[in-house]
């Protein structure tokens, strides 16, 4: 980059090439998964202490878990614990040396959305009582 | 990664393979101890199993969360702030287990 002409080499092409792949999504996926279920953790720590420590705080927590932004959270951290388990056991089967072929990879791609979207129907409907 | 990249990479594998068994677990029961009520919600963590099993899901996870959010910092943050915000993710992970081990303790021994 020192010598200015450097800056008028051509760039890389991949904007243009990119395309959809599943495989693709589920790596996106896992990470954006990954922080959810981070700020999931620490707001469940929020609702242990109140119950613990602070009565008053359990309230406000269990307010907002009964609101229908409380359900969004509840489904959206479901999903993404079923998400994020299912495609990790895909990670660590990969770091085992196999599964690497590409038609075996979109299909456990497929398979991971499709069961991780079934798990959280079945958890959301069993938890709440069979009349969610 | 950081220098020891390949006790944090084992670690996060290791830690993943514990996870997995109490994910399952955690998705059986939360959503019912998430909705229940102040006296249930607290005789739930209070039995010993649960205790037992929320209290290894929430260390395994802290320390999970905690290697796996430092590789996306690394990846994504290049100037000073990358120090302060991997200084953050270990307070954030320290306070998690704090907080996490001293609820269901008070829970379990001294509700
Ligand atoms: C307790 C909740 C969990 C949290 C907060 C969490 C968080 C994270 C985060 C932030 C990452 C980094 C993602 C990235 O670098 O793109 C990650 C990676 C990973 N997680 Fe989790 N996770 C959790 C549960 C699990 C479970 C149950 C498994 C089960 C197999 C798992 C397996 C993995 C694997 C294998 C990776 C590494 C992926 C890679 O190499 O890119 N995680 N996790």
């Amino acid at each position: 980059m020192a010598d200015g002409a450097a800056s008028k080499r051509p760039l890389s092409p991949h904007l243009q090439i990119w395309r959809f792949t599943v495989t693709l999504a589920a790596s996106i996926t896992h990470r954006g998964t990954g922080v959810v279920l981070y700020g999931g953790l620490l707001l469940m720590a929020l609702w242990v202490i109140g119950l613990a420590l602070n009565p008053a705080l359990f309230a406000t927590v269990s307010a907002i878990i009964h609101s229908p932004l409380g359900f969004i959270l509840i489904a959206g951290f479901v999903w993404s614990l079923s998400f994020h388990l299912m495609n990790g056991l895909r990670h660590l089967y990969w770091d085992s040396g196999r599964g690497f072929a590409l038609k075996t990879a979109t299909m456990t791609a497929w398979l991971v959305y499709i069961a991780a979207t079934l798990a959280t129907a079945l958890v959301i409907w069993a938890g709440y009582g069979g009349s969610a | 990664m950081s220098k020891k990249g390949t006790s944090t990479f084992i670690l996060q594998r290791a830690s993943a393979v514990l996870l997995a068994p109490l994910s399952i677990w955690f998705l059986f029961e939360i959503v019912s101890a998430l909705t229940a009520d102040y006296a249930t919600a607290r005789a739930w963590v209070a039995a010993p199993w649960n205790a037992l099993l929320l209290g290894a899901f929430f260390i395994i996870g802290a320390l999970h969360m905690r290697i796996g959010l430092a590789e996306i910092i690394v990846d994504y943050v290049h100037s000073w702030a990358k120090d302060v915000f991997l200084f953050i993710n270990w307070l954030a992970a320290l306070g998690l287990i704090a907080a996490a081990a001293w609820s269901i303790y008070t829970l379990s021994f001294a509700g």
